[in-house]
């Protein structure tokens, strides 16, 4: 050993003798962490918190994050208080290292994380029917609660009868297509492979192919909004029929019309499925005074019976559907107006409607 | 995204409408994000933020808006340092858009912290390698609604599942420019929004539609697009999800009216275009477009003046000629840097993120 490294070994033992160790806490709600005690801290001018006290992330590794976690100091009494940013996370491990002239001291915790149980599970996808249209334009995916956002398209499959999975059939976008609460997906069918006349479409062709049948798969794995997988996976098989270029015609639907003072329901035959969350909220009853019938919403029957449970019993007189031109039917075809226009065969359909809506006549007969 | 290619004409606007009409219909006080989505820059450092599950745009004034060079601006592990800052995991944080202020060349992120529906939205930019948080509590803003009348009026019954993705945002000359995508009704929503925002914003909303082969006619929403000069007048070239590329006249932006872009190439199948910036090199214009399986393309924009409609079934993609940058892999988010750069955010192979000066081709 050279005298150099022998005056330095002596320093550091020296030095490591003299250190103060200080305690560090985690306390309050929302948590912060407190160095308590700290004589130095009271003594100094202007200290550079971030040089005495940092918290970091211990990340799987053993290692800690490459920086220190954000947050915001201050001094109470004699103790020095780091309050973080963002809360902090479940399941994961933060050290704090504090370092203040001869004061030292680490801290280090591990935010409990609730041993959840798999609960979560797909309630539904709509449509519910077993026969679709080849161009079907989408899917919605219920959760039994909040689901995570960013792996929709890995967990979502679409698989042919011969167990070959059908490649990129759906619209991938990073936005992802949920509700506020997270528990509805809307999967939108790739529309470049539906459009007549698109280069997908020429290229590849539809996703889905009349006479054949199909499996919607959703992965057990995909994880709910507390990062638990699902209760299991979740299978919906349907065949596939031929392509549906109709525009819709309520003209064609069936009202069995309720009777006066009574709280009946009333049932409209579609004739064929509609969207089913369009059908929740594009048609209202209105009385022969235009006032808006106040009521409830069902739909049955692979969302072929639109049903109306009105909250006052009904007032014997015309009524009205007031239906929104935007409704849809499965293959994205609106009321007067086909999901694909051929603007050379009907160039009087193109482009908006200038009335929104589309009213349907009834009675409500007397008792 | 998007900070136009109509840098004379921008600038002009800008020095014309000073720095205090910009900010006078601002407030002081918490720019209380229901999410962060799509980022764009409009003058003077105001940072256009969409923020789709709260249904609005936010106009945050950053405050950043002294001309510099953007220091060092590469970060790699971009998500673990991200993570490490905001005290989570990687797996947590979702970056959701890049723009980089066009006056500052400070990189701006929306982020979140998790994932759930109650995740943080978040507002981080890059300065000198570190980085910092863009503090909401309190900081001069405005936003904008994006209701949906008559579709919103039409929820009476409550419990609306109803919500809309912002699929792009740009500033152009006093506009705000943001292509919606519903979660219910297939219909393609592109809204210009007068900027400032007034109270009760000025908001045209208009329908589009794709023309394929100039026959078969459907709503096309707008997947990502750019603002760009076509001879004299003002043009968005957007792509559709269907994947066509298209030009849309601004002049054509009117309330109610049609609007049916001119599809100027086609993409091909399989693949999503992801973000387009327009520079200059050499004297001529450029066309620079990330996508998720056909790489980065770089496309001739001195012709989209002159150049043919596809009126045309074609047997891949073709238009307006491009070359594919093969060497640029995993590019998820784009954005101008400079005259002679673009920040470009790759996914690496391990599932990684790096953020990336990287000079034009």
């Amino acid at each position: 050993m050279t005298r150099l490294s022998l005056v330095l070994a002596i320093l550091a033992v020296l030095g490591h003798a003299q250190t103060t160790t200080v305690s560090i806490k985690l306390v309050g709600d929302p948590l912060v962490f407190r160095v308590e005690n700290s004589g130095m801290i009271q003594r100094i001018n202007n200290p550079n918190f971030e040089r005495i006290l940092r918290v970091f992330v211990i990340q799987p590794d053993g290692k800690p994050g490459p920086e220190p976690i954000a947050g915001e100091y201050a001094i109470e009494r004699n103790h020095l208080l780091f309050k973080p940013r963002f809360k902090l996370q479940p399941g994961i491990t933060y050290r704090a290292s504090f370092k203040l002239a001869d004061e030292a001291g680490t801290y280090e915790t591990t935010v409990p994380k609730p041993a959840y149980v798999a609960t979560t599970f797909v309630e539904r996808v709509y449509p519910s029917a077993a026969v679709l249209p080849e161009n079907q334009l989408k899917f919605y995916i219920l959760f039994s609660a909040s689901m995570s956002k960013g792996e929709a398209a890995k967990r979502i499959h679409l698989v042919e009868e011969n167990g070959v999975e059908v490649k990129l059939p759906f619209l991938e976008i990073d936005e992802e297509l949920w509700d506020k609460q997270q528990r509805r997906l809307t999967v939108l069918f790739d529309p470049g492979r539906i459009k007549t006349g698109v280069t997908p479409n020429e290229e590849v062709g539809m996703a889905l192919k009349a006479g054949r049948r199909y499996t919607l798969v959703v992965d057990e794995e995909w994880k709910d909004a507390k990062e638990v997988p699902l209760k299991g996976s979740f299978k919906k098989q349907f065949a596939v029929g031929p392509p549906d270029r109709s525009p819709i015609d309520p003209k064609a639907w069936q009202i069995d019309p309720p009777k006066a003072g009574t709280d009946q329901a009333l049932f409209v035959r579609l004739l064929e499925s509609l969207d089913a969350a369009l059908l929740q909220r594009f048609i209202d009853v209105v009385d022969e005074k235009g006032h808006l019938v106040m009521g409830k919403v069902t739909i049955e029957e692979d969302e072929r019976v639109w049903i109306f449970k009105p909250d006052q019993p009904w007032l014997a007189g015309k009524h009205s559907l007031e239906i929104l031109k935007t409704l849809e039917d499965l293959a994205g075809n609106k009321i007067g107006r086909a999901f694909e226009v051929d603007r050379v065969d009907q160039p009087s359909i193109t482009g908006p409607d200038a009335s929104l809506t589309y009213s349907l006549p009834f009675t409500v007969p007397a008792q | 995204m998007k900070f136009t290619r109509l840098f004379a004409l921008t600038l002009a606007t800008a020095g014309a409408i000073a720095a205090a009409s910009l900010t006078s219909g601002m407030q002081s006080g918490k720019a209380d994000l229901k999410s962060a989505g799509p980022l764009a820059f409009g003058p003077d450092g105001i940072l256009l933020v969409g923020d789709p599950m709260g249904a609005q745009v936010f106009a945050i004034d950053t405050g950043d808006s002294k001309p510099g060079k953007g220091g060092e601006a590469d970060l790699l592990a971009l998500h673990e340092k991200i993570a490490a800052h905001l005290g989570s995991s990687a797996d947590q944080i979702l970056v959701n858009d890049l723009a980089v202020n066009p006056l500052s060349k400070t990189v701006y992120l929306s982020v979140q912290r998790g994932r759930g529906p109650e995740a943080t939205p978040l507002l981080l930019r890059v300065r000198n390698g570190k980085i910092e948080d863009v503090k909401l509590e309190n900081i001069l803003h405005s936003s904008a609604s994006l209701s949906n009348a008559p579709a919103d009026e039409k929820d009476r019954r409550g419990n609306s599942k109803r919500s809309e993705a912002i699929t792009d945002i740009a500033y152009l000359d006093g506009k705000v420019i943001v292509a919606g995508l519903s979660n219910e009704e297939f219909a393609s929503t592109l809204r210009t929004i007068d900027f400032p925002f007034a109270k009760l914003s000025t908001t045209t909303s208009v329908e589009i539609f794709h023309g394929a082969h100039g026959k078969y006619e459907t709503n096309s929403p707008v997947r990502t697009f750019t603002t760009y000069s076509i001879g004299s007048k003002s043009h968005l070239l957007a792509a559709y999800t269907c994947t066509p590329l298209v030009k849309i006249p601004m002049s054509d932006l009117k309330p109610g009216s049609k609007i049916m872009g001119t599809t100027i190439a086609e993409l091909g199948n399989r693949n999503r275009p992801l973000d387009m910036i327009v520079y200059r090199k050499g004297g001529a214009d450029f066309i620079l477009m990330n996508n998720s399986s056909r790489g980065v393309m770089k496309m001739s924009a001195a012709n989209l003046d002159s150049y043919q409609a596809i009126t045309k079934p074609i047997a891949d993609t073709s238009g307006v000629p491009f070359e594919t940058l093969a060497a640029w892999k995993g590019v998820e988010q784009l954005d101008r840097f400079d005259d002679t750069h673009a920040m470009m955010l790759f996914r690496t192979e391990g599932g990684g993120l790096d953020l990336k000066k990287v000079a034009l081709p």
